[in-house]
């Protein structure tokens, strides 16, 4: 069937330029083969790259779909799908679930037609249209799942729990669940989309946890525990778990009070931070006891790199050309005879005592101006700074003048003054 | 634009800051915030100061300020925005085509001018000439008249 069309076009026109030009998408460029353009080389490899990062996403959105779990509003906002079929973004909005919008988009109908359209576009081959979209069938299932969590969380709801229980389960859980998941740390998160957590044994024991912040609690752990596993396997030690702390303070910390629930919660949510803390097989760097008595950061020590450098300073002569030694890096002389060298130097010197206490703060007169050469100016600048400072001081001599003067009267003739005195 | 680039008001504040910027070129905006050729030059200016940062300081001068008018009349300056350069409290002059060497006066269509001149200007002041000839195109150099005691 290819070949046909291919015949036709080829009847139609026989040279390809008088084709339009198009722009194709997936290459990023603009070319005027027409329909030829999805078979060249370039543009099946560029198809073929776009088309496993998609589906590296998509298998990123699948698990959820199997499981639907309860993600927290905060961690939604981090979450979204760029659809490339249809050219627009998936964001988490309203929805509890984890990717909940995201399959919604790729089980609806409009999508599938655009799946269709594209791969016909430009040439993927329409048979793999299904592996790019949520069939109707896993759809439902998936929408059934969860209701099913819904309605267990309402149940929960009702039920009440005193707090210190509740944290004492929780620490038993995220102890218990950090050995469960030494061996599964193969899912880590690849594109910043959520990953799922394996264990079913995980979502029983949070759903049946039966607190009212069971929803929003058990998402931040997750993330937290998430966040972690990643940690181990990079090593990054406080930093990164103090981060974390952080972290899941201020989101439970909201939780809490957006419940209303009290602040004691949110207290012994962080002993059972530290508990598993230490129950995580975290290295340890022990320092020597000399670095503590040099002092850190948190004591305001000078760095180690510059202790160096200042003893360096001291033992050398103070001498300007060697400062300006150590100061230049490439060149170690600049060009004598650049532009303003002399003032260049002379100015260095003046900085360099100013900076080492002698305070030689020379009082600039007010009427300093810079070395300027005027516009229409003929002989040196020198001359045109002089010319200038003349012609200024002239203009306010006169103007000093005129307030001395005496105010304009009118004429008054001689005989008309005489006339008067009589 | 005055919170992105150093706004100068006061003569002393110009002063200083010409006599502190040693080898390295300093460019001086005069201009107001209001105008919208202005407000053009200012953007290239923020934008490139970054990259010239390590051979040029960029300051705005605003030309509305009482104490600032001995410099208006120092430097000759007319039209707005106009642009000064100094390198080590020397003036540069810049032979760009038109009348007026000892400023620039307009703005610049592309950072990359803007660029252009102020290494041109360091390569000069570097090699100890006080003029140096504008590496733009004619056609990128803004155009304006001249007038000598209002002739």
């Amino acid at each position: 069937m290819n070949h046909e069309i291919m015949k036709k076009k080829k009847k139609k026109n026989d040279n390809g330029e008088e084709q339009q030009f198009e722009f194709c998408e997936v290459c990023k460029l603009n070319h005027n083969q027409g329909r030829r353009h999805i078979y060249f080389p370039a543009h099946k490899s560029s198809l073929s790259a776009l088309l496993t990062r998609l589906q590296s996403k998509l298998s990123d959105v699948k698990p959820f779909l199997k499981t639907p779990m309860l993600l927290p509003a905060e961690h939604a906002q981090q979450n979204r799908l760029w659809c490339v079929f249809c050219n627009r973004d998936v964001i988490e909005l309203d929805t509890p679930f984890a990717c909940g919008k995201a399959i919604e988009h790729l089980a609806s109908g409009e999508h599938y037609k655009r799946v269709k359209g594209f791969l016909w576009k430009h040439g993927g081959g329409t048979h793999r249209a299904d592996s790019f979209r949520v069939v109707e069938g896993d759809f439902k299932k998936w929408e059934k799942k969860c209701k099913a969590m819904k309605t267990e969380a309402a149940k929960a709801e009702a039920v009440g729990a005193s707090n210190n229980i509740h944290n004492e389960l929780n620490a038993d859980y995220l102890n218990s669940f950090h050995e469960n998941n030494t061996n599964s740390l193969d899912f880590n998160i690849t594109n910043g989309v959520v990953v799922p957590l394996q264990s079913y044994t995980n979502e029983k024991v949070q759903v049946s946890c039966s607190v009212p912040y069971s929803a929003s609690e058990a998402g931040s752990t997750s993330y937290d525990m998430r966040g972690r596993m990643q940690m181990v396997d990079a090593q990054c030690l406080k930093n990164s778990t103090g981060f974390m702390d952080n972290h899941l303070s201020s989101s439970s910390h909201v939780d809490y009070l957006s419940n209303g629930s009290q602040v004691q919660p949110g207290v012994k949510v962080f002993h059972g931070d530290s508990r598993s803390l230490n129950s995580m097989n975290l290295q340890k760097i022990s320092y020597s006891s000399k670095e503590a008595i040099g002092g850190n950061v948190h004591t305001g020590a000078t760095p180690p790199w510059f202790n160096s450098a200042e003893e360096n300073e001291i033992m050398q002569k103070p001498e300007l050309s060697n400062f300006v030694n150590s100061k230049a890096g490439k060149s170690s002389k600049l060009n004598p005879k650049r532009v303003g060298a002399a003032w260049a130097e002379r100015r260095k010197l003046e900085l360099e005592l100013e900076r080492r206490g002698e305070v030689i703060t020379k009082d600039y007169d007010a009427n300093w101006l810079p070395n300027f050469g005027g516009v229409w100016q003929s002989g040196t600048r020198r001359k045109s700074r002089k010319e200038f400072q003349v012609e200024n001081k002239k203009s306010l001599e006169f103007d000093s003048q005129s307030e001395s003067f005496v105010p304009l009267q009118p004429y008054i003739s001689k005989r008309m003054r005489r006339d008067k005195s009589e | 634009m005055e919170y992105l680039l150093p706004t100068l008001r006061e003569k002393r504040e110009v002063d200083s800051l010409i006599r502190d910027t040693i080898d390295k070129v300093l460019v001086l905006r005069f201009g107001l915030s209001s105008d919208s050729v202005c407000l053009q030059l200012d953007d290239v200016l923020y934008k490139s100061a970054k990259d010239v940062s390590r051979f040029a300081t960029v300051a705005l001068v605003d030309v509305d300020s009482p104490e600032i008018q001995v410099y208006l009349k120092y430097f000759d300056i007319t039209f707005v925005p106009s642009t000064i350069f100094f390198f080590n409290a020397h003036h540069m002059k810049m032979d760009s085509g038109s009348a007026d060497h000892t400023k620039w006066i307009g703005t610049f269509q592309k950072k990359q001018d803007f660029v252009d001149v102020v290494e041109a200007i360091y390569r000069g002041a570097m090699k100890g000439k006080l003029i140096v000839s504008c590496p733009l195109p004619p056609e990128r150099i803004p155009k304006f008249e001249l007038l000598y005691k209002n002739v």
